[in-house]
């Protein structure tokens, strides 16, 4: 059979749906995700299939939304809760780091909050700097949530559905600069499990460790690489938390250089989390210091140049690559 | 501890730079930013400074050799080291006297008296070439003391640099990495410099347990086709412009019968050397301010304006082809620009241009009107939209009032990057430029 694309948007829809489908107890809850299909249209279709007691629009809210979220899951449901842009976080961050990620621990495991957040990251789509950050890292940072950073169509379906049947609560972050993206999605069930690394591509020289928006960029560095004599093996952890140090220790071993790069802020970051794992994990094996490229220590700016300039891109994780190779 | 000299990168592109001249010989004394050599690297010379202070040695480059990025060219011991000029015996300062009598006080500014004093030092110990003693003086003589306090055990307990892979390996295999260069930032050993051990034959070059300076030998004009970097530069240029950018023409003639009465005029007024290229930047300085959509590039496959009419002119070297450029150009009075566009060309031709002379440019002028040439199409320099190739005034037939006359004129030969521009645009800028020349008069307007 040949391979099926879907949009990455498309793929995140058709995860839920078959989430829904396969199991009554899963709902969504947000902003306009309803008769609006969510303003980047992602989720076109399901309040007709589903129903508004299933795909409920929410005041704007988000600390009250994500709230009942929170009561639902502890009460039996499995809600996908929607938090329409990333930075929106800031407001819900009560309920996934004091309740959500707790509640389990403190009441000596009685309690499961198995609840999805789905939200986004990613700049450059001109939205100013409250509706353009990447603040995966905060959540990343807290004991007993789980961060799913699907980096094309077919992560963005199986990581959701992994999510959506996990018993702990899950953060998932989508790159609202890739809903338009194709890529092949297989047709029917397939989850991707949390905690497993994938190498996007094998090489020998420099190890890129590439995260959700970053995985894209990072291949079209490693082709310029290619072109200069540089093999660079490209590799995506895919969940923040759990991570899989092993499968980046072991590349950098192999290639004694690492570059990671991801589109948070770079400053206590992702990429220092990282860099530190590799660091630590393959000391002797390293021929150069580990380099990270994160986003510019900025408000995201609205000015399209400025803006492009703040978030690593192929030209500059290329030159930075190159530069740890000293070639 | 040593200090290594290393080509510096001075441009993303740079790969190798040529060491031209020493300015200071092994041995010499040197302070840190001081310069100590002259190299040359894409298209321009610059003056490559101490990182140091400290004695000059382990020169490894000679004049002309080139040198890849990054390598080591030579060290800067500390005067504790190296052996120096200074005779045996004779301490640094040695002719002040010792006495420390109050009218033999050393000069020395206010704060370096402060920091000596500070540090305990005794300032008529510090010595400097202008006889005049200032912080960083004081700085250094206290940093190389400090050198001189450690004991002199070999640098035992003192780690040598090396990444943590190339450390394991030499101590998985037994070798000694101080006897080691390190080609590592910092000469820091890397896994390349660790003799090789069950690594194929001929991966590697030789060995480097020597400081074996790893350059070409100086090439030299018109031997062997070996060419300057000048040249070498030139030519990648300008492949990669006529391969990547589709160029199209655009030549007209114009009538510089006017422009000649004003460049009599203008070397009357302004006592200067006025040339026909002056006037031809003054012009096209302000017809692409009339026009900025032609002050663009193709980058990254979107247009890029830029915000200053920065007009570059090509300039013949002995030994290849340089860009400087009249930045704001359209801001310029012609006295003024004359002086600059004077100064840029001399130092082009001295080869001290410095990289600000020839970055930033729109916009070139070529001008071979002074071999004869009728005109010429000039190849675009990237990442410019536009090249204008200017060939010689000289008197032709034109019509005038339906009359055959004979007056001076110009042909003028606009090369374009269809990327960033089209016919059109092209050709009214071209037109606008042509009017401007015929009537230099309506620059007042």
């Amino acid at each position: 059979m040949a391979e099926r694309e879907l949009t990455y948007g498309e793929a995140v829809k058709e995860a839920i749906a078959e989430e829904m489908r396969r199991d009554p107890r899963v709902f969504l809850i947000g902003e306009d995700v309803a008769e609006a299909g969510h303003p980047f249209k992602t989720l076109v279709g399901l309040v007709q299939e589903f129903g508004t007691e299933r795909v409920i629009d929410t005041p704007i809210s988000e600390p009250g939304y994500a709230g009942i979220g929170v009561g639902a899951a502890m009460t039996g449901m499995r809600p996908v809760v929607d938090v329409m842009f990333g930075d929106f976080i800031t407001l819900t961050m009560d309920q996934m780091v004091n309740q959500a990620a707790k509640a389990h621990y403190m009441s000596g495991g009685k309690i499961k909050v198995p609840i999805v957040f789905r939200t986004t990251l990613g700049a450059t789509r001109r939205s100013a700097a409250q509706h353009s950050q990447s603040l995966h890292a905060w959540v990343s940072h807290v004991p007993g949530l789980k961060v799913a950073l699907p980096s094309g169509p077919y992560e963005a379906k199986g990581l959701m559905k992994t999510a959506i049947r996990d018993d702990s609560p899950v953060v998932i972050f989508e790159d609202k600069m890739m809903y338009r993206v194709k890529g092949p999605v297989p047709e029917g069930d397939y989850t991707i499990p949390f905690g497993v690394a994938e190498v996007k591509r094998a090489g020998k020289d420099v190890t890129i460790v590439a995260t959700s928006s970053m995985v894209p960029v990072s291949l079209g560095a490693a082709k310029l690489l290619e072109e200069v004599g540089i093999s660079a093996e490209v590799i995506d952890p895919r969940t923040t938390w759990p991570l899989d140090k092993q499968a980046l220790i072991d590349s950098a071993k192999k290639t004694s250089r690492a570059l990671v790069v991801d589109e948070g802020y770079e400053r206590y970051g992702v990429t220092a989390e990282i860099a530190s794992v590799i660091a630590e994990g393959a000391f002797y094996h390293l021929d150069a210091p580990v380099r990270r490229m994160g986003a510019m220590d900025v408000p995201v700016p609205f000015s399209p140049v400025l803006e492009d300039l703040t978030v690593p891109s192929e030209k500059t994780v290329f030159e930075a690559a190159r530069a740890l190779c000293r070639k | 501890m040593a200090t290594n000299v290393i080509m510096p990168a001075l441009e993303l592109a740079q790969e190798t730079g040529k060491l031209l001249r020493w300015i200071k010989a092994p041995g010499d004394a040197v302070r840190k930013g001081e310069p100590i050599a002259e190299i040359e690297t894409d298209k321009v010379t610059m003056e490559l400074e101490a990182p140091a202070s400290g004695i000059l040695s382990a020169v490894t480059a000679r004049e002309g050799d080139v040198i890849p990025v990054g390598h080591t060219i030579a060290q800067i011991a500390s005067a504790a080291e190296a052996p120096t000029r200074t005779p045996a015996g004779k301490a640094p300062g040695g002719e002040v006297s010792s006495g420390g009598a109050a009218d033999a006080r050393p000069k020395a500014s206010p704060l370096a008296r402060k920091i000596a004093e500070e540090h305990g030092v005794d300032l008529t110990r510090v010595k400097t070439a202008s006889g005049k003693i200032e912080k960083a003086d004081v700085l250094a003589y206290v940093e190389s003391q400090r050198v001189v306090a450690t004991p002199a055990n070999g640098g035992a307990g003192h780690l040598v640099a090396a990444s943590p892979k190339a450390r394991r390996l030499a101590a998985e295999r037994g070798i000694d990495l101080r006897a080691l260069k390190g080609s590592g930032p910092g000469g820091a050993v890397l896994v390349m410099d660790l003799p090789l051990v069950g690594v194929p034959a001929g991966t590697v070059a030789a060995p480097v347990t020597q400081p074996t300076p790893v350059t070409q030998p100086a090439s030299r004009k018109g031997e062997g086709g070996g060419v300057g970097t000048v040249w070498r530069i030139m030519a990648e240029r300008m492949t990669a412009s006529w391969t990547s950018a589709p160029h199209f023409y655009l030549v007209r003639e114009v009538n510089v019968t006017r422009l000649v009465a004003w460049l009599a005029t203008a070397r009357k007024q302004t006592g200067a050397h006025v040339t026909y290229t002056d006037l031809l930047v003054k012009l096209v300085a302000a017809t692409l301010v009339q026009h900025p959509r032609v002050n663009v590039s193709w980058k990254d496959g979107a247009l890029e304006r830029h915000p200053d009419v920065n007009v570059g002119l090509a300039v013949a070297l002995e030994d290849g082809l340089v860009v400087p450029v009249l930045h704001r150009a359209d801001t310029l009075g012609l006295a003024e620009l004359v002086t600059r566009r004077e100064d840029l060309v001399a130092r082009a031709q001295a080869g001290k241009l410095r990289p600000a002379d020839i970055q930033g440019g729109v916009f070139t002028i070529s001008n071979l009107g002074m071999y004869g040439v009728d005109a010429f199409s000039a190849i675009v320099n990237p990442p410019q939209a536009a090249i204008l190739a200017v060939g010689r005034v000289t008197d032709r037939v034109v019509p005038l009032d339906g009359q055959p006359a004979v007056q001076p004129t110009m042909v003028l030969t606009l090369s374009c990057d269809h990327r960033a521009l089209d016919g059109a645009r092209g050709a009214q800028f071209l037109g606008a430029l042509a009017d401007l020349i015929e009537e230099p008069l309506a620059l007042l307007l």
